[in-house]
């Protein structure tokens, strides 16, 4: 939904820059995510590489769009919609930069793992991390449509990536006993796991405050099926 | 003729809600003024259209909308200032103060302009000492005195915040103070009669930002103790100093409600594209 313009037009600049900013950084975790992953299930430290490259950039623009939200809150004095459209735009980027943090990571593992022979439990991965991104796309989706339902939506989606994440451990675990020479292999596809369960928590932190924007409710803190 | 001072002096119990009102969460409050169907005409010029709500006692109510939208008329209702305009009149519902109609023919519009005391735009201290633009309202009351009086400008000082600065200079005329200063002497006017209401149109649209930062404090600190109606175009203020906030537009009461709902999360969306500065 996009708003009327404001009689102040500079308003309307500096929230859609603000915006925009926040949509861009999303974008460019979406993409280091997505590297980091590919670096691990393609074996391409190269990729590796250029996540962790990308990671600096997305750390500016965290450090941008808080400026920018603190420059229009105080310029402007937003309020209703307005007011929430910033505070959620500098409640997000955090969580969207710990994402590139977790891909950061990931990458890293990814680099370890590319050293050894490759194990095949590495597809446990692979639907884990389908859901993550899913869940981060969409939450950004809920964003920057404005859409409380997507969000919600979003939020139910969590306990199915806990679970995931807790049937991959169970699975490696049992993997370390019957071939303790994997070990370290096995550890680095759970930190994986792991950190691909945290982009579901960041996404989830994203949706709540996407729900917040668009229809000023405080979902955080609920339980699944009252969020729902 | 009835006297609104001899009226019990303890709050009003609650009025029954109707179901046609603008959305309020005000539900719980004890309600001080109850406004209900007002139509008001300047002449042939209708300004207000069938405005009804709850003004919580105790508590700071803010009237916000554009210029010429009916704030400050509704504003001046409440205690009959409209009388003195000529063909202004309500033509449809009541106010009632207490759950006594400040329009019954019987009320006494001095004593209600005493229990319902108001500040204007532009502070108007009288051409008086500081103490006597206190002392006159208690006079016209007929406490003559002079300990009662003493007492009473003291406390009315004290009240607006205003005795810490001119204690040693009480007999000194009121035109020398600053603007914030004579804002605030009226204020004290107001109170030394101890009204229940105080209507206030506009307090601080000539004063600097700090004299406007004691005015602000200082409706903090009188909430506690008085009902509080006040008209601003400074949509921060409202913000600031209400506990809850009408949104007129063109003569209606669009959305009424808590001051934290209407800022953050308006159901009408008139009232969204007004303070979010959409308007027009």
């Amino acid at each position: 939904m996009t708003p009327a313009k404001h009689i102040l037009g500079t308003f309307d600049e500096a929230l859609s820059s603000l915006r925009n900013n926040v949509l861009m950084m999303a974008g460019l975790a979406e993409r280091t995510l997505d590297r980091a992953v590919k670096g691990l299930l393609q074996r391409d430290d190269s990729l590796c590489t250029t996540a962790i490259a990308d990671d600096e950039e997305i750390d500016q623009l965290e450090k941008q769009i808080d400026k920018d939200g603190v420059d229009v809150l105080l310029r402007f004095q937003p309020v209703a919609s307005d007011m929430r459209r910033v505070v959620a735009a500098m409640k997000l980027s955090p969580n969207i930069e710990r994402i590139a943090d977790q891909a950061t990571n990931i990458a890293r593992r990814a680099r370890k793992l590319n050293r050894h022979p490759p194990l095949p439990e590495i597809e446990i991965i692979v639907p884990i991390q389908a859901h993550a991104m899913a869940m981060f796309k969409d939450s950004i989706d809920a964003f920057a449509r404005e859409d409380a339902d997507l969000g919600r939506a979003v939020v139910a989606r969590d306990k199915d990536l806990d679970y995931m994440n807790k049937m991959a451990n169970r699975r490696l675990i049992e993997r370390m006993a019957q071939d303790p020479k994997q070990l370290r292999g096995y550890l680095n596809l759970i930190f994986v796991s792991r950190c691909l369960e945290r982009v579901g928590d960041h996404a989830t932190n994203i949706a709540e405050d996407a729900v917040y924007a668009a229809a000023a409710e405080d979902i955080r803190h609920q339980t699944v099926a009252a969020a729902t | 003729m009835v006297s609104l001072l001899e009226m019990p002096q303890t709050l009003p119990q609650q009025l029954p809600r109707q179901n046609d009102r603008p959305v309020d969460e005000t539900e719980s409050a004890t309600i001080m003024i109850d406004v209900r169907d007002l139509d008001f005409a300047y002449g042939g010029n209708k300004v207000l259209h069938d405005v009804s709500l709850d003004i919580p006692a105790q508590a700071v109510t803010a009237f916000i909308g554009p210029s010429g939208c009916g704030k400050t008329t509704l504003l001046r209702c409440i205690n009959r200032m409209n009388d003195l305009i000529e063909g202004a009149r309500i033509t449809r519902g009541a106010i009632h103060l207490g759950g006594v109609d400040i329009n019954a023919p019987e009320v006494d519009v001095v004593d209600l302009r005493r229990r319902v005391g108001m500040v204007f735009q532009k502070s108007n201290p009288f051409p008086k000492s500081i103490y006597e633009n206190i002392s006159y309202g208690l006079r016209i009351a007929g406490i003559n005195k002079r300990s009662r009086i003493d007492e009473a400008v003291e406390k009315s000082l004290r009240g607006a915040a205003l005795w810490d600065e001119v204690k040693d200079r009480l007999d000194e005329g009121a035109l020398g103070l600053s603007g914030g200063q004579q804002q605030r002497l009226c204020i004290a006017r107001a109170l030394a009669v101890e009204p229940d209401v105080v209507l206030m149109d506009e307090p601080c649209s000539a004063l600097d930002p700090i004299a406007t930062a004691k005015i602000e404090e200082l409706i903090h600190d009188l909430r506690t103790q008085y009902t509080i109606a006040i008209v601003t175009h400074n949509m921060q203020q409202a913000g600031r100093v209400s506990d809850h906030t009408g949104f007129f537009y063109l003569g209606k009461l669009i959305e009424f409600g808590p001051t934290t709902k209407i800022f953050t999360n308006p159901s009408e969306k008139r009232t969204e594209d007004y303070i979010t500065g959409r308007f027009g």
